[in-house]
């Protein structure tokens, strides 16, 4: 088992966003945003003088003429009268002027109004955006200020990307955990699927136990429980987790036999295999070849142990008790367990077949112990990262 | 050692150049776009006007302002006036917007020269 294979990347977001740099883009939006309301400032005073000339110019034609005070010059008036009063010079723009009526002319005045009014309408859409602007500049400022980070994880086996931010060091773990669940899931149910084979050997054996080491058995199946909860996570957990859990649970235990070689509590292997026998059959019967297990039962016999413990495609190893619940449970089942997974084991139960014979248990700790290690430290992240679904309920179930 | 100092320096002085020419067509550019501003503003004015004159009845008064002077002028001869003064507009718009499209391209490839520029200033200055 390797590390889980999966690119990822940390960012935090002051390097993406520099600081200054989304300060001065706050500024130029703020600038920007002055600069239209200042022209829209200009617009609504063009359309108030629209409307107060348009008022004149229906009251101009009430008298015959008017006695006004006419300018004249920059700073003088005097008294004079406005005669025809329904005559109006009108400008028409670049410099053409036209002769019209007060009707003619309101209307002239009022198309004017209404082409000033889709210019505001317009700018108020404009401004609008350039509010938006501001605003996602401002809530990047203040994240950069906060000093957030920006995590991605790119994984193999499915595509898609995550994007988390969460701060600086504690969130971190999750999303990497996260990340591992669906990288190792394949690698992590080859081994679940191994230590379910090996689980099933021991009890056959009977041995006798140690009742120290299962603390130590206990804290190993804690990390692999831990991590394959977490592998059968990306996988429809609701489905899987408490079909697995079973299976991590008898797995976790099994794996600890491994270690210990042949040393597990029965009891306690009896009861969760009881327990999660029928899922665990399901995964194993779908997971390896059926064909695999008549052969390897043929071959077993009295090397059921070194077979089933060098196999951890785990066919043999629960050989005549075991075999049958298989065979019988194999037609029914047909789960949800990934076709993708069965190529990756087979090459491996080969692997671990040759060395069966070799009939050293120390390889298969050695094997154990490195692919343990490596769980664990993934485990360990996993499980601290999600400490209240997998081990509330490892505890209960332990209990 | 010398010689791959006045290398250096040529490159930093072709630098210079480059920059200079870059900020001129980025002037150019800027003029080009207010011009662009002004004549699009005008076409819009005299579109209107346009209108307006559709607007009058044949036998309206219309009046050109050249200078002080107010000139009394036909209406069909205003409209054609309009009309050309349109249409001058809109060739010249198109003008701007070939010639703008020629001085960013300019500068893209300004902007490229410089990088190469620069690149060699720095693999120089690694060397040394």
């Amino acid at each position: 088992m390797g590390k889980p294979e999966m690119k990822g990347t940390v960012t935090s977001l002051s390097s993406v966003f520099p600081p200054e740099e989304v300060q001065k883009a706050a500024k130029m939006v703020e600038g920007k945003l002055s600069e239209k309301q200042s022209e829209m400032n200009q617009l609504k005073e063009f359309i108030a003088d629209n409307t107060s000339l348009i008022n004149l110019v229906q009251k101009l034609p009430d008298e015959l003429h008017h006695d006004i005070m006419v300018p004249f010059g920059k700073a003088a008036f005097f008294p004079g009268r406005l005669i025809h009063t329904n005559e109006f010079l009108v400008l028409l723009g670049e410099n053409y002027y036209a002769d019209r009526t007060a009707k003619q002319t309101v209307e002239i005045l009022k198309r004017r109004g209404k082409s000033l009014m889709s210019k505001v309408d317009a700018l108020k859409a404009e401004m609008q955006d350039l509010k938006a602007e501001a605003s996602f500049f401002d809530s990047t400022a203040s994240e950069v200020a906060d000093d957030l980070v920006e995590i991605r994880e790119y994984e193999e086996d499915n595509s898609p990307e995550r994007v988390s931010q969460s701060g600086p060091v504690e969130l971190e773990s999750p999303s990497v955990a996260e990340a591992d669940n669906k990288v190792s899931a394949s690698e992590d149910d080859e081994y679940a699927r191994l230590m379910l084979r090996l689980e099933e050997l021991e009890k056959e054996e009977l041995a006798a136990e140690d009742d120290g080491e299962n603390d130590e058995d206990e804290d190993e199946d804690a990390n692999a429980n831990a991590t394959e909860t977490e592998t059968d996570g990306d996988e429809d957990e609701d489905e899987l987790t408490e079909a697995a859990f079973h299976g991590k649970k008898d797995e976790g235990y099994s794996s600890l036999d491994h270690n210990q070689r042949y040393l597990e509590s029965q009891p306690r292997k009896q009861l969760q295999q009881s327990k999660g026998k029928d899922p665990m059959n399901e995964e194993m019967s779908t997971k390896y070849n059926h064909q695999d297990l008549t052969n390897q039962l043929a071959c077993t016999g009295l090397t059921a142990e070194p077979v089933t413990k060098g196999n951890y495609g785990g066919e043999i190893p629960h050989g005549r008790i075991v075999h049958q619940d298989t065979k019988m449970l194999n037609p029914p089942v047909n789960a949800s367990v990934p076709s993708g997974k069965k190529p990756v084991q087979t090459p491996k139960s080969e692997f671990d077949s040759s060395k069966a014979f070799t009939g050293s248990i120390i390889e298969h700790t050695e094997n154990l112990e490195k692919k343990l290690p490596e769980q664990k430290t993934t485990s360990s992240q996993a499980s601290d990262s999600k400490p209240s679904k997998p081990m509330s309920r490892f505890k209960m179930q332990r209990k | 050692m010398s010689s791959s100092s006045t290398a250096l320096r040529e490159l930093q002085r072709d630098l210079e150049n480059k920059a200079n020419d870059l900020s001129k067509l980025q002037k150019d550019i800027a003029k080009n776009h207010q011009v662009r501003k002004k004549y699009t503003i005008q076409l819009g004015e005299n579109e209107l006007v346009l209108k307006e004159l559709d607007l009058l009845n044949e036998d309206a008064n219309v009046y050109k302002l050249i200078g002080p002077v107010l000139v009394k002028q036909d209406l069909a001869e205003a409209n054609a006036n309009v009309r050309k003064r349109i249409e001058y507009i809109s060739a010249e718009l198109k003008r701007l917007d070939s010639s703008l499209q020629d001085l960013e391209e300019k500068q893209h490839s300004k902007r490229e020269a410089i990088l190469k520029v620069q690149q060699r200033i720095q693999a120089g200055k690694a060397k040394a």
